[in-house]
């Protein structure tokens, strides 16, 4: 799931100032599990914006809301259609992704990105968030018994752990677990401690080129595909 | 600023959630096991939220004689209630008589008009004909009861005893019947019914009930001292004191015995004893009531019965045998067998048998009898094998409760009212889906216990002796944290968009009772029978899937909220306080109530049934609308609830954080939880009131000095 977090609602203000007319836009999906951009938080963001126009008298704008299912696929916005045509700009309350698809979709009509994609994650509990994965595009978690070192060590170092470690404890965070640690615990669990004694080269960053495209569609003259 | 119309715009994906009004409520098993089907689930709650008139409003509409029931019910509804699985059912009945008692039943006048031709005869005044008349009589009937004795109620009057039901009550109903406009002939003993046809009835209604004693079937039975006990009750209700001696035996070990036994004791016999062949266990009467006998003192004789009763020149010499339970009989109680050679023989002066009762038909009414000489009829629409005449109560199925028969008198009216139409039976209300299933382990252990408040009872010491009711009403306080028990089976939270679900698990991880789970393909499921109805997914759900079954619960704070503020903007008090309090226990009914009547400055509240409804979105609302201060009031530790005040606090923090970023101070919101009896929500909402004038002098004086 991508995870992101609400923009401050004075930042919000400040991009909306020049557009009386706005379109609230959730989107259904990771944004609604990480409960920012879901129905519910539209329809909240919607009644901090009211507060905000009524008490500071500054509130010149008419609002509307809708939740896509999902932002980043262009038939869901055919739904959006009719709502569009007298839009002064749209506050997207999806990721990063989701804002772009809409921008590219509605080439007439500015959109403001109503949260800050963080991460790609997982929930811990009820409210709490962690990251898992940084989309390096060359997984080694079969080495790594399961447990990301790119994402969950502060230095993202490959051949763990560094001299910083204590008690299992981050030496940049004491309130997080070492990963190299964790690394190490199950992989002993799995007996596969000599894992462990491998050395992971560096990886070539340059391999794929950004942005990064895959292609599942079988190209016509070439008869192959690369994804 | 915010114009007006675009209100319709802000909803209108919301509009398909809120607004609804569809009602996907389920029949609770406390309905489903009234024989009337009253609406308990909403009285309770109304009780619980203190709105006592409008309690007493919804009994009324589902029962002609509430009054009645609130005394003598057996209430099938506390056997089903599904608090019995946690702890101890609801006190329904107890509930019903404080709503009838502190709501003014007894001023409610009633009224009807005849629009109808047919005359229409009720034969016997029992709560089936009472009942078949209210409403034969609603319906615009002319409505004539005939009853033999010289009281109408028939088993209510001379079957059961006053100190279980005060005679006033029988009145005030009879007195209403009248103000109705029916025709009462007391003393007029029907003989035949082809008669009341000549006399222009077009329909009648046969319920002449089962005042007909089994008899022992033992040698002696006939022997003078030997009195029934349909017979003994109903010459003391009417009146009579039969001279009984010193000690008496009651012979059964249903309602009837345990009220002769009763009724024995406060003529001023000396010792009652209950001869009853199987144990306690297997008895059909009420436990409460036999548990009220003991303690006035009747002895209760377990697995003993009489074989043979011998007159002796003053006495009765009894001789019993001893018995043990065998293989479960027809009815599923163990049957009883005598032991050999356990013969004991006792003295009584008088002994009354109670062993059952029968209707006894007239022949001259020419109806069929069927198994225990009741009157044969299509149960569907009571009709008999004479055209026109319907039959109902004791009289066709034996001796049964005044609840079942109130609800045969109710079919019979609408029957009669098809046929007199010469129409097919109309099709009853649609009924709704029951709910089923009990509550699973995982649910009940996380469902508070709180223990079951009885109403008050006379002490035993001095209750024997006259016959003034036993059982009190219930004070105020009592009845509504009674009330707050009620689990309120079949509205709780269904996921009504699977569309909208994100599948975010946010129901399955805030659920205090670990209801919603996922099934075998993966998705998520609400069991409505486990859901308690506390509201908490519906409001933390980000994708506003999830909504409560009922239309009232899903809206009500947001519409009252607008109605408050709609009457603040008028009254243009300052500083505009807004507080959503628990309309439940203490806060609904005690504290708040005073304050709200005393109302000082411009304190507005908004009454919710349970502070965990309320959304961060509500508390902006406020702020919009120019409320300087909002506060939450909840009852905290008194909750009946789980995890109230912990949800309430994550949405005040919410709610703050974006008050301190549109610039106002964070303190203008507050919750306030009780935590113990004692503490006075009164003194910090004064305080909080304080608090808040001081804000709004101060913004007040800022806004002089900027312009």
């Amino acid at each position: 799931m991508i995870i992101a977090q609400q923009k401050p609602l004075e930042e919000i203000r400040r991009m909306i100032t020049p557009y009386p007319r706005i379109l609230i836009l959730g989107c259904g999906t990771c944004m609604t599990v990480c409960d920012v951009g879901g129905e519910r938080e539209v329809s909240y963001l919607h009644g901090a914006l009211r507060v905000a126009g009524a008490r500071s008298g500054n509130g010149t704008h008419t609002f509307s809301e809708y939740t896509l299912k999902r932002q980043c696929d262009s038939e869901f916005m055919e739904l959006l259609i009719d709502k569009v045509s007298d839009l002064d700009a749209i506050l997207s309350l999806g990721c990063g992704i989701g804002v772009q698809a809409i921008a590219e979709r509605f080439v007439d009509i500015p959109v403001l990105p109503g949260v800050n994609t963080s991460f790609m994650g997982m929930a811990k509990e009820w409210g709490v968030w962690d990251e898992r994965c940084a989309a390096c595009g060359d997984c080694r978690l079969e080495d790594t018994a399961g447990i990301c070192p790119i994402t969950r060590c502060t230095k993202g170092i490959l051949n763990g752990p560094c001299a910083g470690t204590k008690n299992g404890r981050c030496e940049a965070n004491k309130d997080m677990d070492c990963a190299w640690v964790l690394i190490y615990k199950r992989l002993e669990r799995l007996q596969q401690l000599e894992k462990m004694r491998r050395y992971y080269p560096p990886r070539n960053f340059r391999a794929i080129p950004r942005p990064k495209r895959l292609t599942r569609k079988i190209s016509a003259e070439v008869g192959e595909s690369d994804g | 600023m915010y114009s007006p119309e675009n209100n319709s715009t802000r909803n209108h994906q919301t509009i398909r959630t809120d607004k609804l009004p569809l009602d996907h409520s389920l029949m609770p098993p406390c309905q489903a096991a009234c024989p009337l089907h009253m609406e308990i689930r909403e009285y309770v709650d109304l009780v619980a939220q203190g709105r006592i008139m409008e309690a007493l409003q919804v009994i009324r509409s589902g029962n002609p004689f509430p009054s009645i029931c609130a005394y003598v019910c057996t209430h099938p509804c506390e056997d089903a209630c599904r608090r019995s699985q946690v702890d101890k059912p609801i006190a329904i009945r107890a509930l019903k008589r404080f709503a009838l008692e502190f709501g003014g039943d007894r001023m409610i006048h009633a009224e009807a008009e005849t629009t109808q031709q047919e005359k229409v005869a009720i034969v016997g005044s029992g709560p089936a004909g009472l009942a078949c008349s209210y409403y034969l009589r609603q319906l615009g009937y002319p409505v004539t009861i005939f009853e033999a004795h010289s009281e109408l109620g028939g088993m209510l009057r001379v079957g059961i005893p006053q100190y279980r039901l005060p005679r006033e009550v029988i009145d005030v109903e009879v007195q209403r019947l009248t103000q109705m406009g029916i025709e009462i002939r007391k003393d007029t003993r029907v003989v035949s019914l082809d008669l009341l046809f000549d006399l222009g009835y077009k329909a009648i209604f046969v319920t002449i009930g089962a005042h007909q004693s089994l008899k022992m079937g033992i040698e002696g039975e006939e022997s003078s001292g030997v009195i029934d006990g349909a017979t003994f009750l109903r010459e003391v209700n009417l009146g009579f004191k039969p001279a009984l001696g010193k000690t008496v035996a009651v012979v059964g070990g249903g309602n009837v015995a345990i009220d002769a036994a009763r009724t024995a004791l406060r003529l001023g016999t000396h010792k009652v004893t209950i001869l009853y062949r199987r144990s306690q266990a297997e008895m059909p009467a009420d436990p409460a009531e036999v548990q009220q006998a003991q303690e006035e003192g009747v002895e209760i004789l377990f697995l003993v019965a009489p074989s043979k009763i011998k007159r002796t020149t003053r006495r009765l010499s009894v001789t019993c045998i001893k018995m043990e339970l065998g293989e479960p009989d027809d009815s599923g109680r163990r049957r009883p067998m005598p032991v050999k050679d356990s013969e004991f023989s006792i003295e009584f002066d008088t002994l009354i048998s109670a062993i059952g009762q029968a209707p006894r038909i007239p022949d001259d009414f020419h109806l069929r009898i069927g198994r225990g000489s009741a009157i044969q009829v299509d149960p569907a629409t009571l009709t008999t094998n004479k055209p026109g005449v319907f039959a109902g109560g004791d009289a066709v199925t034996g001796p049964a409760t005044v609840t079942e028969a109130l609800a045969a008198g109710k079919l019979a009216a609408s029957r009669m009212d098809d046929f007199l139409k010469h129409r097919y039976p109309l099709a009853g209300p649609e009924v709704r889906q029951s709910l089923a299933g009990d509550l699973l382990p995982d649910t009940i252990e996380m469902i508070k216990k709180i223990s079951r408040l009885e109403p008050p009872i006379l002490p035993p010491e001095g209750r024997a002796r006259d016959f003034e009711p036993v059982e009190l009403v219930y004070d105020w306080e009592t009845a509504t944290n009674e009330a707050r028990r009620c689990l309120r089976c079949g509205i709780g939270a269904e996921i009504l968009f699977q569309d909208k679900c994100a599948s975010c698990l946010t129901c399955l991880r805030v659920c205090p009772y670990h209801v919603p789970h996922l099934d075998a393909t993966g998705a998520i499921e609400i069991p409505s029978e486990q859901c308690q109805a506390c509201g908490i997914c519906v409001v933390e759900c980000p994708a506003k899937a999830i909504i409560l079954r009922k239309p009232y619960d899903r809206r009500h704070i947001a519409e009252e909220l607008e109605h408050v503020l709609e009457t603040a903007a008028q009254s243009k008090l300052n500083p505009l306080i807004i507080g959503f309090c628990c309309q439940y226990g203490l806060f609904g009914t005690g504290t708040l109530a005073s304050l709200w009547s005393g109302a000082r400055g411009g304190i507005w509240i908004v009454p919710v049934l349970c502070v965990a409804k309320v959304e961060a979105d509500h508390i902006l609302r406020a702020f919009e609308s120019g409320a300087e201060g909002v506060f939450i009031a909840g009852c905290g530790e008194q909750c009946a609830r789980e995890n109230t005040a912990s949800w309430v606090h994550q949405r005040v923090d919410k709610a703050r954080k974006t008050l301190v970023q549109v610039g106002l101070e964070p303190e203008r919101l507050q919750a306030f939880m009780l935590s113990t009896a004692n503490e006075e929500p009164a003194k910090w909402i004064n305080d909080f009131v304080e608090q808040i004038g001081g804000l709004y002098l101060a913004s007040v004086i800022m806004q002089e000095v900027e312009s």
